[in-house]
């Protein structure tokens, strides 16, 4: 029972980092390998604010903005140079360009934050719900998460900008004939993913710790749930990173951190190979 | 209304349109005809700047279209109906027309009625998804979501396309209601009778040039469209 | 001079270079370790080379292969008592099969080079796990000590810098080869574009099925070579990491569709990487920004350039593809009065 709860918890931690790499994909027809060292980027911040005895509060907040502005520099910066081709050339430079910027955050962090890691400590360990033993932090994440995707639900269907973003990723072409400026709605997505994953390195730093080299990490994770979920919805996301996330906890409780990765990688390349199509496949 | 002068444009290495000069008058129909490959996408592609000219001028009421990217020109007030229509196929017809709305979201309710007015078969299928519409509700749909921009001028490119006679009939009965109602209209098609008799004045376009303008009167039966089709000017 | 003697004549000479250079390096351990180990980074590149710059298969799993390379062999010495050489061929067709069904597979799909990308990082990121995971076998982090075990590189380091060079030398020579037959023309035509060389004739699948066979075999023959000649190993040293990046910009660095772009992005590379090393963990982070830049303004490599460079001081009036792109836009303009008449 706990561990479904903490894998359902865990789940919702994995939908808040691959969320934003999915709807980068589906807008930008990019796929940012830099994703994860976003999050950790957030994540560190946060933890560097502590450190100078800033307020908790503040220090998240500064912490997801932090990982927003990282990411919108990567949009505004790198990510130009790939938007201005089309196709598969404009996924491959992609891919390499945020490969090397993964590569460079990773070094940086290593290198300039080697001893900095987020630990957030609540003052209850657990509280009882209903007569189960519950985690404060699983709790605590659990109602972050919820409350970051209401926000992100009323973005996507309440607002323009939101409509417009889901109408750009079914097609570029007619959302720029309806007047919809394609380029500023990139750059919040861009925004708005890496402020998520920051949400998401907040939940890390709850459950257990975030270290300066857990970016590569991150991003394998939010590439297996891409994958998995395709970009087709945000409910095929939703359910991929909850089904990886129940899947991801009970198997670590029982056969170690080792198998568990091949189990997940296997089942992301399962599904490549048992429909491609219907993954990742929303830009063609 | 619209003035485009020695307008070069192309892809990558290769120019498709080779210095068009081109004249839309307020209030007309105008209509650019030629064969496969005479660069008539092209030329409105780089009007409404999906592509970008590699020289001369696009001149809009006066102002020049120069460096402005297509969602500037929509809201400028041209609005372009692609041959591929470009659709949000998973999105409802309703919702496709809130989108074609979202440059000028104020008056939405009176053009919606008015668009719903021109097309009735809209109308009943406001709530269907825009993929499961046939071809003709398809291209219907397309230029009801351009009109929702309030455009003053209507670049069409093929709306007969993948049409049977009978719909394309029925298409440009709309377009001439469109007409009288004072929207000018810019069209590029292949089927050049229906098209002269909705437009006054006529362009036949043969690699990327110019070889004919005029009124629609004087090409129809003249040797300018058959050369243009047929080869050897 | 016969056309096949000229042909050779770019492997004989970089053959000839590198035969000298243990001499000119007087011996040093140290060195002739970092002038092996460029060796061996070249040979890698060489494979990816075929892989990604002629066929289009993003293949994210070179150290994978060479994974497959080293631990085998060590493996079926230590365990199966397997004769050392034989060992080594035993564990390149193993990674030259595992290649070549990964990348049947991805043919079959049709997988773009992006599903390419991200299965085989999959794939890499799972035997890395799974060499891990099986400590009883590998010893897990803390790895195997190969002294013993393989065909005695590690103690003589001249011997090393020779097998590893007669590798190369080999491989190079079978580039050379195998692009200046016909098949040469097909794989350019498939580089191009897949769906016409499919359409004129050429089995797009059989081909970039026996790129890969080939290419992986000889990235496990490398690893399974390094697995000796290192001393040791673990799965950290086989990483993509380690391995895929260094080889990528390795590759960019040099050029890639070229003969000695790989040979030369090595040498580039590891001398870059020695003026890194001495600040740790700089390294991840110069190679990430060198794979930015390389890949933003720097994409066609060094062995081009100096060809272009070349080729226009003896023939003036030749300009090189490559640096065309500025002047397209001006063509487009220029070029149509004329052809329009």
């Amino acid at each position: 029972m706990g561990v479904v709860l903490d894998g359902l918890v865990l789940g919702l931690q994995l939908a808040l980092l691959s969320v934003g790499i999915v709807f980068v994909y589906g807008l930008g027809g990019v796929l940012n390998l830099a994703h994860g060292q976003v999050a950790v980027l957030g994540g560190l911040a946060t933890a560097l604010m502590l450190q100078a005895r800033q307020h908790p509060v503040l220090s998240g907040v500064v912490g997801v903005l932090a990982a927003g502005l990282a990411a919108l520099l990567l949009d505004r910066s790198l990510l130009q140079a790939a938007y201005r081709r089309r196709g598969e050339e404009r996924l491959l430079l992609a891919l390499i360009l945020t490969l090397g910027a993964s590569f460079a955050l990773d070094g940086l962090f290593t290198l300039r934050f080697p001893n900095v890691a987020l630990s957030l400590r609540l003052t209850n360990p657990s509280v009882e719900v209903l007569g189960v033993t519950v985690r404060t932090a699983s709790l605590a994440v659990g109602a972050l998460s919820l409350a970051t995707f209401g926000l992100l639900l009323a973005f996507l269907k309440g607002t323009r900008l939101g409509k417009a973003v889901r109408c750009i990723i079914q097609n570029e072409a007619g959302a720029l004939l309806c007047g919809v400026d394609v380029e500023q709605a990139r750059t919040v997505t861009l925004f708005a993913s890496g402020a998520l994953a920051g949400v998401a390195a907040l939940g890390q730093g709850f459950f257990s710790y975030l270290g300066p080299d857990m970016g590569p990490e991150f991003t394998i994770l939010s590439l297996i749930v891409a994958v998995v979920g395709g970009v087709r919805s945000l409910a095929g996301t939703f359910l991929a990173s909850l089904l990886l996330g129940v899947v991801n906890a009970a198997l670590s409780y029982w056969v170690g951190t080792y198998l568990t990765w091949i189990a997940l990688l296997a089942v992301a390349v399962a599904t490549l190979l048992v429909r491609p199509e219907g993954l990742l496949a929303y830009w063609p | 209304m619209l003035e485009v002068r020695d307008l070069w444009a192309g892809y990558g290495d290769m120019a498709v349109v080779r210095g068009v000069n081109l004249q839309v008058r307020k209030g007309e129909a105008t209509a650019v005809l030629g064969p496969n490959g005479a660069g008539k996408t092209t030329l409105f592609r780089a009007v409404v700047g999906l592509v970008r000219p590699v020289r001369g001028s696009v001149r809009f009421e006066g102002q020049s279209l120069e460096g402005r990217r297509a969602h500037e020109v929509v809201r400028q007030g041209i609005a372009y109906v692609a041959a591929e229509r470009e659709l949000f196929p998973q999105l409802t017809v309703l919702e496709n027309l809130e989108l074609g709305a979202y440059a000028r979201p104020d008056g939405f309710r009176e053009r919606l009625q008015a668009v719903f007015d021109l097309f009735p078969r809209l109308a009943e299928r406001r709530w269907q998804r825009a993929g499961t519409l046939s071809g003709g509700e398809q291209q219907m749909l397309a230029i009801a979501r351009a009109l929702m921009g309030q455009p003053r001028l209507l670049l069409l490119d093929e709306p007969s396309t993948g049409l049977a006679p009978r719909l394309v009939a029925e298409l440009y009965r709309r377009l001439d209601v469109l007409r009288q109602q004072g929207v000018t209209i810019l069209l590029a098609e292949q089927q050049v009778g229906a098209a002269l008799a909705l437009c006054a004045r006529a362009y036949v376009l043969k690699d990327g040039r110019v070889v004919f303008e005029g009124f629609s009167g004087e090409l129809r039966g003249s040797s300018h469209l058959h050369a243009a089709y047929l080869g050897g000017v | 001079m016969s056309p096949s003697v000229r042909k050779a004549l770019p492997v004989l000479a970089a053959a000839a270079v590198l035969s000298a250079v243990p001499a000119v390096l007087g011996g040093s351990p140290y060195q002739m370790r970092i002038a092996t180990l460029m060796l061996v980074l070249a040979s890698y590149a060489v494979a990816f080379n075929v892989l990604f710059g002629h066929t289009n298969q993003l293949f994210l799993c070179v150290g994978a292969l060479a994974s497959l390379g080293g631990y085998g062999s060590v493996l079926l010495v230590r365990d199966l008592h397997v004769f050392p050489l034989a060992a080594v061929g035993v564990a390149a067709v193993l990674s030259a099969g595992v290649g070549g069904f990964l990348s049947y597979v991805s043919v079959r799909r049709g997988f773009g080079v992006l599903f390419v990308g991200i299965v085989t990082l999959a794939v890499s990121l799972m035997l890395h796990n799974l060499l891990l995971g099986l400590r009883e076998v590998t010893n897990g982090e803390t790895g195997i000590v190969t002294r013993g075990l393989g065909v005695g590189l590690a103690e003589d380091p001249y011997r090393a810098y020779y097998t590893l060079l007669a590798v190369l030398v080999a491989s190079l020579w079978a580039y050379r080869w195998l692009f200046s037959s016909p098949h040469g023309v097909a794989l350019h035509a498939l580089s191009e574009d897949e769906v016409s060389a499919e359409l004129s004739g050429i089995d797009v699948t059989r081909y970039k099925v026996a790129c890969a066979t080939a290419s992986s075999g000889l990235v496990g023959l490398v690893g399974a070579l390094y697995a000796d000649l290192n001393g040791f190993i673990s799965p950290s040293v086989y990483t993509v990491g380690h391995v895929d990046i260094p080889v990528l910009i390795a590759l960019l660095l040099g050029g890639m569709r070229t003969l000695l772009g790989p040979l030369v992005g090595a040498v580039l590379f590891s001398a870059v990487d020695e003026l890194v090393r001495p600040f740790g963990q700089l390294t991840v982070l110069a190679y990430g920004v060198l794979l930015v830049v390389l890949f933003l303004v720097f994409r066609q490599g060094a062995v081009p350039l100096v060809q272009g460079a070349l080729s226009h001081r003896l023939r003036p009036a030749f300009r090189p593809a490559g640096l065309a792109g500025g002047a397209s836009r001006a063509e487009v303009g220029g070029g149509g009065p004329e052809a329009g008449r």
